[in-house]
């Protein structure tokens, strides 16, 4: 029985095309040109899903974004896998693998369905909250098996081998939405000149004209479609976007679309000669004008078991007819309170199948479908609706009953009708998600029985998304409006109505409002009417929310689940907003609208991480010198986004050295013969002016006023907190010229923090800022050999007497310019070599070239912590943490008081908090037992023995084994510790151990400072 | 201006030189010669780069006497001699980059300082720290596109125009020399994240290096 459904001509799919897929593990055949859901129904599955909460079998009723049941996934692969794709978005292709998203163990006999019966048919809302709370502690266990039998769909395990991206696109317009009032508008505001961006989320583009039975210049509207289309795609300014969503409209016109460019093809991006495309791409859409023409969902009516499979909104089964040619039943009732419905029936008629009624729920419809409909002998029963559907997975017969829906009850006898298929239309809801995306809220129409979308500044709706439904008035919408959004943008272009096609009035009638269908028991004890199927939310279910005190439609919404997750609504909402208006006997404007939130359709996140992922996922910033490091087995630390060099393991006797050994080693080499280091990481800042060295003055806490040429000085900069927030050294390269290091991290934060006084405070200095980081390249030569070395390679006196210990000197370093710096991070005598970059491996591999013969060691930030440790040179970030002052860190030296300008800091350092004595200030720490390394972070006590919880005193910042000195030793802050040298404390640790520490100097190695000036 | 230290960073002799893209080249290595790319990269390296900070009109003066240019004024513009191999783009109402052919700079440098004499402004040398990458192609618009929130369509970017903008993670100074060209002027340090990032989002198009 295959395709059973299928009509032997018509519709717009490819019948020489036959294509196999596989749904729920069975095999079924369908066409190109065919939605997942379209073949489903051709081959005659009626059972797609298993709801929600009460597990009831559910069918297709939509035929677009709609669509509440048909949710699947995807996917033949694990990797492949996609959750909570909607059959009726996803193009048919070969092979294709979906299973029902609801209903393990499987859609015909599963897990909650035993639970509904056991708790009883009645799951009231509230009931997950109520039944499941409690013991909280429980709660993740029952949350696990509610997920898997009743959850949306599931994550892949294993890694998406696809490739997705972002692509940024500017517009004067963007429509969202391709049918009528959307081509119209484009059309309009193409040929004035605008660049144009359309967007439509369905297969193709045309919307409501790809099954409409209007003419266009007297022939199928789908004509015009193609003649629109061909137009617009001619033009350079014009980009047309078909399977693409809108799906979040944020502040000031950013809209993002999510496009679907090869879902319909294949379950992984297809390859293009060697060229694996790009699988789904999501625009970020900057607009100076948007146009709403997303059209309008149709409302299904409520009435009893109108979830059972057979129940459609009446414009699908137009759609399946006239687009697919899928007929989805053999026998139908349509129940209808407008004659755009009627539709459904002329087409079912004209397919061949038997209308079994129309129940129009309007006293004397009149128009000009409903005449076509009497003409052709259908029978029409008015001031009546279905108000129960019979069957349990088939619709198999409607129970029709005159009502009075003033009095919201039924008036008349029941008749039973036998049919397979029932189709409601309650009227029309525009498509206003996006619009409400911005916070705007909608106004209700009481002459269209919808809201329509808010004021939202830059955005138009056209054509069903603002209520105009006739064809011909939505084409002209569409059109003033392409020219009112052109104009906007400045163009000059006047409406232009000669250029509108014709098409011809229909007359219609005027539709009667009616949402929850009257039954003849009481809405509580009736059989199930579902307003969001989804979301399994009855009216019943609405109807105790508010009995139980939930008025605000915000907290019905909350306590039901109506409109929740990925169905934001676009079925139910309004029927909900309506029986909710009933129950409080409020009108619905009164009542309002919840929020409708993005993303409008679920998006990939493939989609939403696009390029930035793996290796892109942040940039990697690399030195001049990475590939030596890497060539010579360095392991590396990340440093803000650098990569440096963290220790170089060797391997020795075939064994690589730990992080430990290797250390040890590089530690020692430096402090016995000669390490290098790669420095270039350091933030570099030209600084050239006349006020350069005032402007120095006033960001640093020292003083700068006598700074020769040829010399350098460290500088501590405060924030206005008077907090320490970057070190570093500056030289004076001539009267009006400094270079400025800043930590590794900071280089970018102090250049703008100087822009920032510059520009705000300052501006009366004369002085430029530049970063140079990149430019220079630096290299640490440092040990006892580092003199012998450099003096090999370089044309600069290195003389003791003529190149002092904070001096800097240019001349070159293996034939390239250099500048040389006497400055020193390790204790040890030390040459910081910059030179332009480009040159920077050559003279890298120079020295080690000569470096030979005095064991010239790599070593990386591991060593550098460790030897800089020893010395007790801090690191900002590391050792202070922006509640450190430089007076905690013992640096009085280096704060001037009495320099004439108030420098930044200053007062604040003055404050009676930054003047206690009992403040955390910066020490050493020896640990008792030699072999103990403490932990950094570690807590502070004098007391061990006092209860918990214990007043802590401080911590430590800085941890490490000396290899020079034999022992662990630490940096730390302790209360009031400047003045408790030679005293006990104690660090409880989380095993209960307690180790004693004696506070020390924080200077472990060389306290005099010989070493850096030999 | 003596009170600032001039320096030629660019030694005499010839020793190996590295670009930002030296161990890109090296690691990833350049995608197969294609017949119809859609994308060719190439770099421009070792190029002389400097930046000018100052006042518009002395250093107008100053750039017409030394490089026989204009200081282009308005915002974002790109201003460049015939031959397309100096340039001075518009970086800020104070600020300018100055490219051109590697060897130039320092004698511009000097020449500016000359021509400049106690005016305050600065130029600071930064050839080492950055290189120049030329994207052409049917497809560079859309890499281009995939990486820059700023608006690259001919409209908005026309011929002549620079700016400084983000580039996926990293930031560059991307301009438009020519019809066909499109340049970036990327950072040393993210010069590597950019090239990987150019080959990653061009793949579907097609790419080449020209080395």
């Amino acid at each position: 029985m295959s395709q059973v459904n299928r009509l032997s001509q018509g519709g717009r799919i490819d019948r020489s095309h036959t294509v196999k897929f596989t749904f729920n593990g069975k095999s079924y055949e369908g066409y190109v040109g065919d939605t997942l859901a379209s073949a489903l129904l051709a081959n005659g599955i009626d059972v797609v899903n298993r709801s929600f909460k009460y597990s009831r079998p559910r069918g297709i009723v939509a035929a677009g974004a709609e669509e509440p049941n048909a949710v699947v996934q995807l996917g033949a692969s694990e990797a492949a896998q996609v959750p909570n794709v909607r059959a009726t978005q996803q193009g048919l292709y070969e092979g294709l693998t979906a299973r029902s998203t609801n209903g393990w163990p499987n859609v015909q006999r599963d897990l909650m369905g035993m639970v509904g019966k056991l708790s009883g048919t009645f799951m009231p809302p509230g009931f997950y909250y109520k039944t499941f709370m409690a013991p909280a502690s429980l709660w993740m266990t029952y949350e696990k098996y509610i997920r898997k039998s009743a959850g949306l769909g599931r994550s892949p395990t294993e890694p998406d081998p696809d490739s997705y991206d972002h692509i940024n696109q500017h517009c004067d317009v963007l429509i969202v939405g391709a049918g009528p009032a959307g081509l119209s508008a484009a059309l309009t505001a193409a040929r004035s000149g605008a660049r144009v961006i359309l967007c439509d989320e369905q297969e193709e583009m045309g919307g409501s004209l790809l099954d409409s039975r209007e003419l266009i210049d007297d022939a199928p509207a789908v004509q015009w479609v193609d003649r629109v289309l061909n137009e617009l795609g001619g033009m350079q300014t014009v980009t047309l976007l078909p399977r693409t969503t809108a799906n979040g409209y944020h502040d000031h016109n950013f809209v993002t679309l999510h496009e679907r460019r090869t879902e319909h093809l294949a379950d992984s991006a297809p390859t293009v000669g060697s060229r694996r495309q790009v699988r789904s791409r999501l625009h970020r859409v900057r607009a100076k004008q948007v146009v709403l023409a997303t059209g309008a969902h149709e409302r299904p009516l409520v009435y009893a078991n109108n979830d059972v499979p057979g129940n459609l909104i009446a414009g699908a089964v137009s759609a399946y007819i006239r687009r697919y040619g899928v007929v989805p039943g053999r026998k139908l009732v349509l129940s209808a309170t407008n004659d755009h419905a009627y539709r459904a029936a002329l087409d079912w008629h004209e397919a061949g199948r038997e209308v079994v009624a129309i129940v129009d729920a309007r006293d004397n419809p009149r128009g000009d479908l409903v005449d076509k409909a009497q003409s052709l002998g259908i029978r029409i029963i008015t001031q009546s609706a279905v108000i129960e559907a019979k069957g349990a997975d088939r619709v198999s017969g409607a129970r029709v009953a005159r009502i009075d829906a003033k009095l919201f009850k039924v008036a008349g006898k029941v008749e039973e009708l036998a049919c397979d298929t029932i189709a409601s239309s309650g009227g029309y809801s525009p498509v206003i998600h996006l619009a409400s995306h911005t916070g705007s809220r909608p106004t209700w129409r009481d002459d269209i029985l919808g809201f329509v979308p808010g004021e939202v500044k830059g955005l138009t709706p056209a054509g069903g998304a603002h209520g105009v439904y006739p064809l011909n008035d939505v084409i002209r919408d569409g059109a003033d409006v392409g020219t009112r959004v052109a104009r906007a943008v400045g163009i000059d272009t006047a409406a232009d109505a000669s250029a509108l096609p014709q098409v011809a009035a229909r007359q219609d009638g005027q539709a009667c409002a009616l949402y929850q269908v009257p039954h003849e028991k009481q809405t509580m004890r009736a059989p199930k009417q579902f307003v969001d199927l989804q979301n399994d939310v009855t009216a019943a279910g609405i109807e105790l929310a508010t009995r139980e005190g939930f008025e605000s439609i915000e907290h019905v919404k909350r306590y039901t689940a109506m409109g929740f997750g990925t169905d934001q609504g676009k079925l139910g909402n309004i029927n909900g907003m309506a029986i909710a208006a009933r129950c409080l006997k409020r009108s619905i404007p009164e009542v309002g609208t919840t929020v409708f939130r993005p993303n409008y359709t679920p998006v990939t996140f493939g989609a939403i991480v696009g390029r930035h992922c793996r290796e892109l996922f942040d940039p990697e910033r690399y030195t001049a010198l990475h590939q030596w490091h890497v060539e010579h087995g360095a392991e590396f630390e990340d440093v803000g986004q650098w990569k440096r060099p963290w220790y170089f393991p060797r391997t020795v006797n075939g064994k690589k050295e730990s992080m430990h050994e290797a250390v040890a080693r590089e530690c020692l080499a430096v402090r016995e013969r000669v390490g290098i280091l790669d420095a270039s990481t350091l933030g570099k800042i030209d600084i050239q002016g006349p006020d350069a060295r005032e402007f120095l003055g006033r960001v640093y806490t020292n003083k700068w006023a006598k700074l020769a040429p040829g010399r350098v000085r460290y500088g501590l900069m405060c924030k206005d907190d008077g907090m320490l927030m970057d070190d570093g050294t500056t030289s004076c390269l001539g009267e009006n010229h400094f270079l400025m290091t800043t930590t590794t991290g900071g280089a970018a934060g102090v250049l703008e923090w100087l822009e920032l006084w510059h520009q705000t405070e300052w501006p009366d200095l004369q002085v430029y800022f530049n970063s140079v980081t990149d430019h220079w390249a630096t290299m640490t030569v440092t040990g006892p050999d580092a003199r012998k070395l450099l003096a090999e390679v370089t044309d600069i006196d290195l003389d003791k007497e003529q190149f002092k210990f904070m001096d800097w000197r240019e001349g070159t370093v293996a034939g390239v310019p250099a500048r040389v710096f006497r400055i020193s991070f390790t204790g040890e005598l030390a040459f910081e070599i910059n030179v332009q970059a480009n040159y920077a491996m050559h003279v890298w591999k120079t020295l080690f070239d000569h470096g030979e013969k005095y064991d010239l060691t790599p070593y990386g930030t591991e060593t550098m912590h460790v030897l800089r440790a020893e010395k007790g040179l801090i690191i900002v970030g590391q050792d202070t943490d922006g509640s450190v002052t430089p007076e905690d860190l013992g640096m009085q030296w280096a704060i001037g008081y009495d320099k004439p300008f108030s420098w930044i800091g200053k007062r604040a350092l003055s404050r009676s908090d930054t003047r206690r004595t009992d403040r955390k200030q910066f020490v050493g720490l020896k640990p008792k037992d030699p072999k103990v390394v403490l932990e950094e972070g570690a807590q502070i006590v004098f007391d061990p023995k006092q209860s918990i919880p214990m007043v802590m005193v401080g911590h430590v910042t800085s941890s490490y084994y000396s290899p020079s000195l034999g022992h662990g030793f630490a940096l730390a802050v302790v209360r009031g510790g400047h003045e408790r040298m030679g005293e006990t404390v104690y660090l409880p640790m989380v095993d209960g151990t307690v180790h004693e520490a004696e506070i020390v100097s924080p200077v472990f190695v060389d306290p005099k400072g010989e070493r850096q000036h030999v | 201006m003596s009170d600032v230290r001039e320096f030629n960073t660019r030694p005499s002799g010839s020793p190996g030189a590295e670009s930002p893209l030296a161990w890109s080249f090296q690691r990833q290595g350049t995608p197969p010669r294609e017949a119809r790319p859609g994308v060719t990269l190439r770099e421009k390296a070792f190029l002389g780069h400097l930046i000018l900070r100052g006042g518009a009109i002395v250093l107008d003066e100053a750039v017409r006497e030394t490089l026989g240019l204009a200081l282009p004024a308005r915002p974002n513009a790109l201003v460049q001699d015939a031959a397309g191999e100096r340039s001075i783009q518009w970086l800020a109402p104070d600020e300018w980059l100055v490219i051109v052919p590697g060897g130039e700079e320092f004698t511009l440098e000097s020449q500016l300082r000359q021509v400049l004499g106690q005016a305050h402004c600065s130029i600071v040398n930064v050839s080492g720290g950055q290189t120049v990458l030329t994207l052409r192609g049917e497809n560079a618009r859309d890499v281009l596109m995939k990486s820059t929130p700023y608006d690259v369509h001919p409209q908005a970017f026309p011929v002549g125009k620079g700016v400084s903008t983000v580039f996926a993670k990293a930031s560059v100074v991307l301009r438009r020399p020519a019809e066909d060209t499109w340049e970036l002027v990327i950072r040393r340090s993210f010069a590597d994240y950019c090239y990987r990032w150019l080959l990653d989002a061009a793949a579907e198009y097609g790419v080449i290096v020209e080395r």
